[in-house]
Parts: structure tokens; C-alpha cells; sequence
């Protein structure tokens, strides 16, 4: 059996996180190829995604946008190695993630991803700062330690004063705020957000969008955020929009509202840098 | 994920469902009590077996007879004489010197039984009376070697001396006070008194045995002394008896030279008997019956053959018994007294394993159910990158922790148990067992106050009867065994966690 910690050290040397922008720029944190997922739905077999080629840079926010059905959840899934594809294959950070073994990916999970989901998906028993130490946790950081840096993110998405609180004492933003902090604490290259202000009011959902795009911009973090909702999406710096499982169109996008410290980062952005779909000349 | 954190969040779950987990470390108690109790009985009695043992005697003695010596042998002093019979081995010197020879064997005696009635007095005017006193002949010079032992004075050394059973002053009436004997509980501790419900101060007995003469009456048609036939009514026919073989009766002047310990297994004379040199015996037959005398000292009735331990026994007894010789010892009886007893355990051990079981499903059901309500949590914590190693562990370790303090408490709760059986049974049994022991114990239960009754009941010792024992390893193996049951039946269920993917938890349903 193939040394998970080794293989995780490794993995970090290729991971461009702490390389110059520059460089970052010239290679695509997240690479999808020629990505096709099947279902076997009762005799049929339903195609969820056809001939996705997607290359999205490091610190960008990437939107994929779509009706429900278009299968944005189905790619987003494949990005983070939660389901593997039919055909095809995504890279992020130059490894193969639909190849590693579920330990493996436990690890790299560990070290590069973070999460924010649209129902919060915090542990009920657990209080706000217990919920956002636990990433820590897993990766076996000591307690004072984990609860410091935690403490710390927590104060930043402005919970300073609801550590201590449960899940079922707080309200949907300030939830979402919690799992946000999760996302964010390990301070992970790429963060999923599969529609992150699904369950929020508008005026909540500015608070928690605006909040997401200011730890990406901060620590030039990837951002793949997946929604139905055109509001949402003009937060981007980019629009992927699906539909029937194909890419339709991919633009860049004036954010609306960003961190002020770097939005100039990501106006300059260069276009070649999209891939557009080339699906048909594969 | 390191081990503290899986231990408290261990506890955070188990605390969640409060109710629940109470439940089941309840029915994990039931099992772990009802399995500890049912063998701390069957350990009861072992114990109990080993102390009725133990006061039977020496368990390292082999008695020794022939085909035909056995009746006698076996009913020492019943007076009827089957030694004469026809048998081809003969227990005479030769064959003590045979035994002694074998390997293992520590000690040789051969047992002479006196035959005939006698009747010893002592005091002022042959004022205390013993009839029917039974005596018996052993090699002095192997009173050590075999396991005899002296509880006062010395050996006899002249002639004319003798040594007295243990409670041999006890067995003398006053004949000037209408056959009125002195008391004792013959080292139970306790004499019983119906009336009363109380112990009963012990007597001294009528003479103190060291130095005492005693004047021994006997003879070949003897019928016992006048006064106990009077005494008992049969004075009519069996005086005339006596008046008749008055003129062949023998009286003999013996002084006692010590007092040997009460070994039933050695022979009754050792409790309430007299016991001579062999030598000496046979002089004494000689004189009574001599016609008889030549073939009665030539053989005997047995011969006691002492191994150098308990282990050594079985092979003793092989060994005799291929010379021709027919043996009995307790070992045959310790065997089947310890398979009847490990009989007894399983069969107990095995209805407190079903309680345990029927906990053990407990456990996995709780489990499963646990599982089942925590999948989305397992699939969050799989996306934000738990391994699931950890994950299973974490199960196994709830799992366990059940069992574990189902085991702990349940260990508290039978100790607890357990006491009330004993000071229950030392309270209104009186620790019954032990009052067929002749031991020397030393009487201390009747004014034991509750904390000696406590610590008794907990420890055990000499003179008290536990009916529930538990040996500290007991307790160790009941909390491992809970705790691997918890373990084991939790397996199925942590498998189940870690199947979850981590796909169920970023499905948006709530």
C-alpha cells in the first residue's frame, strides 16, 4: 500500500499555492477533460455531462450556472472527487482526483478543499467553534491549537461572539457564516460552494457572497461556485453556464461586488486564459 | 484524527442521545450481573467443596485394604472381625515395607483396628465413664511422616502411654450425675441452641487429658460397662451377659501422653478414640483373646499410605493397586466434586451468557440506529476530509464504551450483589457448611461485628461459608468481555458508517 502521508507531501510540491502568480496563471489550478458522466437510470442511460473541457486559473471565481437539471451538481461532484466520471478526467493542482483511493482522497480533501454547502451542514452537536475547528481536527491538530485558528476565522465572519453556540441557536446566515469559516480555516487552494445562499434571504445573501469573495480574494483562493440564481452569479469573475449536460457559454464577468483589497487582480485577469468549450475538436 | 478527539466526541454522541444510551448500558449491566453472579455461585461451590475437603482431612492419604478387609476397613470398630477372610494378597509387614518403597509415597502406617469392647474410666472412683471407646493402632515412628498431628503433649514414649483423640474428654460421662456429659462445638464455634437462638458457652470438659490415667475394661465377650446398660435400659439380658464374661475381662492402666489433631481421614480414632503404638495393640489383643491373637496381628485391617502431595496421589494409587491391593482416597471424590462443580458453572455461565447476548443485540441495535440518524453527518465529515479509518473507529469506540461501562457498573452492582448474598446467608445460615468441619477454627464468627462480617463476606476466611465468590480476575474478564462484545457488535454498524459516501451530505435535502 502506497504511503498516504508521503503521497500527500508530494502532491504538495506540485500544488502551486505558494508559487508567484505568475505562474499560477500559466497553469489552471482545476482541469477538466473531455468529461462525460453516465447514469443507469432503471434500462436507459441518462447522460449528465457530455464533452466538458473546463481550465479554471488559480484564484479565480468561477461560477457554473444553470437551471436545476442542467447538471452543474453532477460536474461539481466530479470536481471534488465525490463521484468518479464515466470518461474523462479532472486534475486540480496536476492531480488526477478521480483516480485517488478514498483514503487518498480523505487527505487531499484534507489539504486542499473546503466546502460550503447550501443547508450549512454543520454537526448539531457541535458548537461554532468546534464546528469550524473540525477539518483541523481530522487532519489531527491539537485542540488549543485548532480552537485558536478557528477562533480566529470565526471573528473575521464576524462571529466572535457565538463560539459557543449550537447550530439549532443560530440563525441561517449566521449558520452559513459558520460554514464558511469551516471552509476557509484550513485555507484550502480550491473551495466548492454548491449554492451557498440557496436557503438565505437577498439581503443575507449579499452578506455571504461578499464574505466568500473576500477570503478568496485575500489568500488568491479558487472559488468554483455552483447556482441557478443570475444574482448570485454576478458575483463572479467568470460564468460557465450549463445546459443538458453540455457547456453553453463561458464568459468572463465584471464582478459586482467584490473585496476592495483585490478586485484589480481579478479586472486584469486575461481572457486567453478561459478555456472555451473545445469539446468537438477532441 | 487523534485518539483524544475520537474519545470526546465519543462522549458528545453518547451524551446526545441520553435516553437511549442509558438504556442500553442498562441492558448491558443486566447481562454483565447475571454473568458475573451465576459464576461467583458456581465459584461458591468450589469453595464450599474445597472447605468440606479440607475437614474431611488429610486429602494425601491412600488407605490401603484388602478384598476382604474392606468391611472392617471401612467400619473401623464395628466389631465384626472379616479380616480372617480368604484373600489372595495379605496387608501384613511385608507389604508396609513394599508401599514404602514406591515412589511418591511420603509415609507408611498400618492401621490396626481393636475389636473388641471396651470401656475406659477415669477421676475420683472411676467416676467419668466412656464406653465403647474405640482404639486404634499406628507405627509411632511414622506419626510425623504421615501427616499426624500433635495438638498437645508429646508422643508416648514408655509403656502404658497413649494418645487421645482430640475430643476424646468431651466423650466421658459422670456417672454420679446421671450420665451427664460436658459440651463443645468441636471448633465449629458456635453450639447451637434452639431455645436460645443464641451460642451457648462451651464447656471445659470433666478432666484436662494430659497425665490423665484412664482404666481401660475389655475382653473377648465384653458387652460394655454395667452402668451404660443400666443406664440404657438393656441391663436386664445384656448384665447377666456381662456377669458372665466378667471373669475373662481385662483391665488395663493407661496414662495420656498427648492429644492428636481430629483427621477423620486418618481414622475416627484421631477425633474421639485412643490411639496406641501397633506394638502395644498387639500385646493388648494377646492378652484379651490369646487364641485369636496370632492371626489377628499378622494382618491388617488397613494400611494408610501417605503421597507427598495431592498431585502424587493418583499415581500412589496406580501403584498399589497393580500390586493387588485395593485403595480409596478423596481424590476420586475431589474429581468428581470439581467436574460436578464446573458442570454447575457452565450451565450458570451459560444462562448469563444469553442476557448478555440478548445486551450484546442491544448494542448493535443502538448502534444501527445511530448510523442510520447521523449519515448525513458521517457524509460531512467524509467532504471535509475525515478518513475513514476514523470513522469507523469512532463507531467501534461509542460501541465499546457501552460495553465498557455496562461492564464497570454491572462489576460494581454484582460486588454490591454478591455481598448481600453472603452477609444474607452468614446472617441466617450461620454458615452451615462449615459444621461438619472436626477443624480447629477459631469460633470468632458469633462475636464478629458488622465490619469483620463485612470484610468476611467480601474475603471469605477459615470459618465462613460465601455462596458467591468473585476472584478479581472475574471482574476483569466480565469488563473486557462487555467491552469486547460492545466491539464486536458494533463492527457491523461502523462498517455501515463507513460505506456512507460523501455525496449524501452535499445533496441539498434537508
Amino acid at each position: 500500500m502506497v504511503n498516504p502521508l508521503a503521497n500527500g507531501d508530494e502532491r504538495e510540491k506540485k500544488m502551486p499555492m505558494a508559487q508567484s502568480n505568475v505562474r499560477a496563471h500559466t497553469r489552471p489550478i482545476i482541469e477538466v477533460r473531455n468529461l462525460r458522466k453516465e447514469y443507469p437510470v432503471e434500462d436507459e442511460t441518462v447522460v449528465a455531462l457530455e464533452r466538458v473541457n473546463l481550465a479554471i486559473p488559480q484564484g479565480q471565481i468561477c461560477c457554473i450556472f444553470g437551471e436545476s437539471g442542467s447538471g452543474k451538481s453532477t460536474l461539481l461532484n466530479q470536481l471534488a472527487g465525490m463521484e468518479k466520471p464515466t470518461r474523462g478526467g479532472v486534475r486540480i493542482g496536476g492531480v488526477q482526483v478521480s483516480k485517488l483511493s478514498e483514503r487518498e482522497l480523505a487527505a487531499f480533501r484534507q489539504k486542499h478543499i473546503g466546502f460550503v454547502f447550501q443547508s450549512y451542514n454543520l454537526l448539531p452537536n457541535l458548537t461554532a467553534l468546534e464546528n469550524v475547528a473540525m477539518p483541523l481536527m481530522f487532519r489531527g491538530v491539537p485542540k488549543d491549537q485548532r480552537e485558536r485558528t478557528a477562533r480566529a476565522v470565526l471573528k473575521r465572519v464576524g462571529l466572535g461572539h457565538r463560539l459557543t453556540h449550537y447550530p439549532r441557536q443560530m440563525s441561517g446566515g449566521q449558520q452559513q457564516r459558520v460554514g464558511i469559516a469551516r471552509a476557509f480555516v484550513t485555507k484550502p487552494e480550491v473551495v466548492f460552494a454548491d449554492e451557498p445562499t440557496g436557503n438565505l434571504d437577498s439581503k443575507t445573501k449579499a452578506e455571504v457572497m461578499a464574505m466568500i469573495c473576500s477570503f478568496a480574494r485575500d489568500f488568491n483562493q479558487t472559488i468554483v461556485l455552483v447556482t441557478h440564481d443570475p444574482q448570485m452569479a454576478s458575483y463572479a469573475d467568470r460564468i460557465v453556464t450549463l445546459l443538458d449536460g453540455r457547456i453553453v457559454s463561458d464568459r468572463a464577468n465584471q464582478p459586482a461586488l467584490s473585496s476592495p483589497t483585490s478586485s484589480q487582480s481579478s479586472l486584469t485577469r486575461p481572457q486567453s486564459d478561459i478555456t472555451i468549450n473545445q469539446g468537438a475538436s477532441r | 484524527m487523534r485518539f483524544g478527539d475520537i474519545l470526546r466526541l465519543c462522549r458528545q454522541n453518547l451524551w446526545r442521545r441520553k435516553s437511549r444510551t442509558i438504556l442500553t448500558v442498562l441492558g448491558v449491566i443486566v447481562g454483565c450481573c447475571s454473568i458475573v453472579l451465576m459464576i461467583s455461585l458456581g465459584q461458591g461451590i468450589n469453595e464450599q467443596n474445597e472447605k468440606m475437603l479440607k475437614s474431611m482431612g488429610d486429602l494425601s492419604i491412600v488407605t490401603v485394604y484388602t478384598n476382604g478387609s474392606y468391611g472392617s476397613g471401612m467400619m473401623m470398630g464395628s466389631g465384626a472381625s472379616s479380616s480372617s477372610a480368604s484373600s489372595d494378597v495379605k496387608l501384613n509387614d511385608e507389604s508396609v515395607e513394599s508401599f514404602r518403597a514406591l515412589a511418591g509415597v511420603s509415609g507408611v502406617t498400618p492401621v490396626m483396628n481393636y475389636n473388641y469392647n471396651s470401656s475406659a474410666r477415669t477421676g475420683a472412683g472411676g467416676r467419668y465413664l466412656y464406653d465403647y471407646v474405640q482404639i486404634m493402632g499406628i507405627d509411632m515412628s511414622q506419626f510425623d511422616q504421615m501427616g499426624f498431628k500433635l495438638k498437645d503433649g508429646a508422643l508416648p514414649m514408655r509403656e502404658g502411654e497413649v494418645l487421645a483423640g482430640e475430643w476424646l474428654a468431651y466423650d466421658f460421662m459422670d456417672t454420679l450425675k446421671n450420665g451427664e456429659m460436658r459440651e463443645t462445638s468441636r471448633g465449629d464455634g458456635c453450639l447451637w441452641n434452639d431455645d436460645t437462638a443464641q451460642c451457648d458457652p462451651e464447656d471445659d470438659p470433666y478432666f484436662k487429658p494430659i497425665g490423665t490415667q484412664l482404666t481401660l475394661t475389655t475382653g473377648a465377650n465384653y458387652q460394655g460397662d454395667p452402668y451404660t446398660q443400666n443406664l440404657y435400659g438393656t441391663g436386664s439380658g445384656g448384665g447377666s451377659a456381662g456377669g458372665a464374661g466378667e471373669s475373662q475381662n481385662v483391665s488395663v492402666d493407661m496414662r495420656i501422653a498427648g492429644v492428636t489433631v481430629s483427621d477423620y481421614n486418618k481414622g475416627f480414632a484421631t477425633s474421639d478414640g485412643i490411639v496406641m503404638d501397633l506394638k502395644s495393640l498387639k500385646e493388648l489383643i494377646a492378652k484379651v483373646d490369646p487364641s485369636a491373637a496370632k492371626q489377628r496381628t499378622a494382618n491388617y485391617d488397613q494400611v494408610l499410605v501417605k503421597a507427598q502431595d495431592m498431585a502424587s496421589v493418583p499415581e500412589v494409587e496406580s501403584q498399589i493397586k497393580a500390586l493387588g491391593y485395593e485403595t480409596s482416597s478423596y481424590e476420586d471424590m475431589r474429581k468428581s466434586l470439581e467436574e460436578q462443580s464446573r458442570a454447575i458453572q457452565l450451565i450458570l455461565g451459560g444462562i448469563g451468557a444469553v442476557s448478555l447476548l440478548v445486551a450484546a443485540i442491544g448494542i448493535a441495535n443502538t448502534m444501527v440506529m445511530s448510523v442510520t440518524e447521523r449519515t448525513r453527518e458521517i457524509g460531512i465529515m467524509k467532504a471535509l476530509g475525515c478518513y475513514v479509518r476514523d470513522i469507523r473507529v469512532m463507531f467501534l469506540t461509542e460501541a465499546g464504551a457501552i460495553g465498557f461501562l455496562g461492564g464497570l457498573i454491572g462489576c460494581i452492582i454484582s460486588a454490591m450483589l454478591s455481598l448481600g448474598i453472603n452477609m444474607a446467608g452468614m446472617t441466617y445460615m450461620g454458615g452451615g457448611m462449615a459444621s461438619s468441619s472436626g477443624g480447629d477454627g477459631s469460633g470468632s464468627s458469633s462475636d464478629g461485628s458488622i465490619w469483620t462480617m463485612l470484610w468476611q463476606a467480601t474475603v471469605g476466611g477459615e470459618d465462613v461459608t460465601r455462596y458467591s465468590v468473585i476472584p478479581w480476575w472475574l471482574y476483569a474478564f466480565a469488563i473486557l468481555f462487555a467491552t469486547l462484545i460492545g466491539l464486536l457488535f458494533g463492527f457491523g454498524p461502523a462498517n455501515k458508517a463507513v460505506k456512507i459516501p460523501a455525496l449524501d451530505a452535499i445533496k441539498n435535502s434537508e
